[in-house]
């Protein structure tokens, strides 16, 4: 195996145990597995950047220079990378682990699918025509930016919901540990918010990028609909939130239709014919 | 009943329920193929179904009427919504509380108000600047005690969302006109030919050009691994017979020429009706021959009527190849000549006993060999005009502009009354903030702790 592939798969079990440890703090109350958690993590990201970045460099050797996001298997790898970078920010502003058990699995599960799916290749390809383009790298930043956001959200929103079960069980120590709803609430609105931003400018730019490779910077493909469709969804969200003062609950169940929406976005528009298939 | 209208169309219910229902049309339309592709799922409806599709636009969903009347609902859903509540934006930037002493104090949290060691005249001469520092709009009233300040910022936080709002008229708006007064149409170009008529392709029809386009050649190059690395147009635009410009098309790389963009959209080839063939006689003697699609030619020696009857540029992926049928007194044959015979024959040894019509010497005494099939490229352009895409740039660039303003800036408003306590001030403060509290309090916080520090 290249040696970019071996240190992204080794990647995978970094995020595992680090998401374990966060699991176990959280079951077990004990503050004790938090810091092991933490600079785990952070010691993946800095390894999964470092194969991001060999992998750069391996393409520019085989002579087929480009960013490492041109196939489903560097996009994953990428989107578990943003996953990981946006929580540990969060973690050091918000000087909370309570997310990094229900956020952490999500950035283990995206890497374990690219290093393990036997339907994803993690061969290094040359980019067709329709990607060679400095568009490239700005669309997929921004895009994955939202996506993790909007990861992250949904997992906040999780939080939300499952903490609401515990009211009616006493005083379980776990539900204890999870932060206060309110807290959640308003952390899932910010990451919201974020997330909104960027998948607006991942539109605007992949807007460009279309008027400049297919003729029209819309076309009505099914990525750029379901991203509209995503758009519209947490447009509606935060409408409601910030006019109608919409909180809690009813958040947190359009938090997680609109994740389910950044996911067909993402993988299912590839089950539907399109410009974007080739992803 | 105007009144009714004007709360219909303002009305967040009414954004909500079209952001939806938007959604989900524009769901429906990637579930049903639409445009161009709807023909192969339109075969297999049943006609009351068809009839169904074809009234409600399904197959071209994103320009039929009811979505285009969505839209236009959102659009004055919108413009109702700021202009209602756009004015009291405008009372509430501008407006400057009067300086009251006591209303903005009262019930104020204990750690809201602090005592410096300093006494109030020389803490107000110090805290002026301070404020003004930090603060666009600052106003100062004596009082009896020492003085009431007011201080506010971030004003424009209260238009941020209209911008955004606007900006999203503005987009549609660039969409429109584009749509009003552009075009998109296409044309497939064999190298060597030229035209200045192209087919249209939503309105169904041609579109002149006032000038020539030419496709001199084209090529495709390939990687390694045999992905496509580069499509490429040699294209000449000609006006009255003189070349106006001339250069490669290159995907992601248009060309404009007075405001109509080219793109390289697909490629093909025409279907080769002529082909190079060589002729080995059983003496050795070879001789070459050049022969088009069902246009006989005889080998006379043996009274034979040869005629190509197929051509494949990819015959079952072993290369080019065309079928010969010949017709002599001994009776008729047809076998394929390939080109890459050789090849083939490494490759899957005994090939010509198990498959004889691949044989390419199965008329004896003679044998075929295929030297070129010849075929052309057609390159596939496509041709924009959309005159309203700046428009929509701008638009694009203020919904952002007008994100940041409504998401990271508040309008904050500040209070601070110093009172004389004997030598030292008891300064209290109270502030608000049109969103985001968590800032709030934290400037709050920071400006206490400043002022905390004032005295010497």
């Amino acid at each position: 195996m290249v040696l970019n592939t071996t240190i992204l798969s080794w990647v995978t079990f970094i995020y595992f145990g680090s998401a374990t440890l966060y699991l176990f703090r959280m079951v077990t109350g004990k503050e004790f597995w938090g810091p092991p958690a933490s600079y785990i993590a952070l010691f993946g990201l800095l390894a999964q950047s470092v194969g991001l970045v060999l992998r750069w460099i391996e393409s520019y050797k085989m002579g087929i220079g480009h960013a490492p996001f041109s196939n489903l298997y560097e996009s994953l790898i990428f989107f578990s990378w943003t996953i990981v970078l946006l929580y540990l920010i969060i973690e050091w502003r918000i000087k909370s682990r309570n997310l990094g058990a229900f956020v952490m699995p999500f950035a283990f599960i995206a890497i374990a699918y690219a290093s393990f799916s036997p339907n994803v290749s993690s061969r290094i390809q040359p980019l067709i025509p329709a990607l060679q383009s400095n568009w490239l790298i700005t669309h997929v930043i921004t895009c994955f930016f939202g996506y993790a956001a909007f990861a992250i959200a949904c997992g906040l929103a999780l939080m939300y919901l499952i903490k609401g079960l515990g009211r009616t069980e006493g005083s379980r120590a776990f539900f204890k540990l999870l932060p206060n709803r309110d807290i959640l609430d308003e952390l899932s609105y910010h990451s919201v918010v974020i997330g909104f931003i960027f998948i607006t400018l991942g539109i605007i730019t992949g807007s460009v990028w279309a008027y400049s490779a297919w003729g029209s910077y819309w076309s009505w493909d099914p990525k750029e609909t379901w991203s509209l469709i995503t758009w519209l969804i947490y447009a509606a969200m935060l409408h409601s939130r910030l006019i109608r003062g919409w909180r809690g609950k009813r958040m947190a169940i359009m938090s997680i239709i609109g994740f389910a929406s950044v996911l067909f976005t993402y993988f299912g528009v590839n089950l539907l014919p399109g410009l974007h298939s080739y992803l | 009943m105007r009144k009714k209208i004007i709360a219909f169309f303002s009305s967040l219910r009414l954004t909500i329920t079209l952001l939806i229902i938007i959604a989900a049309a524009s769901i429906l339309g990637t579930v049903i193929p639409q445009q161009q592709g709807a023909q192969g799922v339109f075969r297999t409806l049943s006609p009351e179904l068809r009839e169904l599709f074809e009234s409600l636009q399904l197959f071209d969903l994103y320009h039929s009427i009811w979505f285009i009347i969505l839209m236009s609902l959102l659009s004055v859903n919108l413009i109702a919504c700021s202009a209602k509540r756009l004015p009291t934006a405008w009372k509430l930037s501008r407006k400057i509380p009067s300086l009251e002493t006591d209303k903005p104090f009262q019930d104020l949290p204990p750690e809201h108000i602090i005592t410096v060691d300093e006494n109030p005249h020389g803490l107000i001469g110090k805290l002026e600047p301070l404020l003004r520092g930090r603060f666009k709009r600052v106003k100062k009233k004596d009082t009896e005690q020492g003085a009431v300040f007011y201080g506010e910022k971030g004003a424009y936080s209260r238009f941020g969302v209209y911008i955004t709002h606007a900006s999203i008229l503005v987009v549609i708006a660039g969409a429109i006109w584009g749509s009003l007064l552009g075009f998109d149409a296409y044309v497939n170009l064999a190298e060597g030919e030229s035209t200045n008529a192209v087919n249209l392709i939503r309105q169904n029809g041609i579109k002149q050009l006032d000038f020539t386009v030419r496709c001199d050649s084209f090529s495709i190059s390939y990687y390694d691994n045999g992905m496509p690395k580069e499509y490429r147009s040699q294209l000449s635009f000609l006006k009255d017979n003189t070349v106006i410009f001339q250069g490669p098309l290159l995907v992601n790389h248009p060309i404009t020429i007075n405001e109509i963009r080219f793109y390289q959209a697909s490629y093909g080839t025409i279907p080769a009706d002529q082909v190079y063939l060589t002729i080995r006689k059983g003496n050795g003697e070879t001789l070459s021959m050049t022969a088009r699609q069902k246009d006989p030619f005889f080998l006379n020696d043996k009274d034979a009527r040869v005629e190509v009857v197929r051509i494949e540029e990819n015959f079952m992926s072993m290369g080019p190849a065309v079928l010969l049928e010949i017709i002599s007194p001994e009776g008729s044959r047809s076998f394929w000549v390939f080109k890459y015979i050789e090849k083939i024959m490494e490759r899957f040894p005994g090939i010509l006993d198990k498959v004889p019509k691949f044989n390419p010497g199965l008329f004896r005494p003679y044998h075929f060999g295929l030297d070129r099939i010849e075929s052309r490229y057609y390159t596939g352009l496509q041709i924009s005009k959309d005159p309203g895409v700046y428009t929509v740039a701008v638009g694009a660039f203020l919904v952002i502009i007008g994100f940041f303003i409504t998401f990271f800036s508040a309008h904050r408003r500040l209070w601070i009354r110093v009172d004389e306590q004997g030598e030292k001030s008891r300064i209290s403060i109270s502030a608000t903030s049109n969103k985001d509290p968590v800032g709030l309090k934290r400037e709050v916080e920071h400006l206490m702790k400043h002022i905390s520090s004032l005295r010497e």
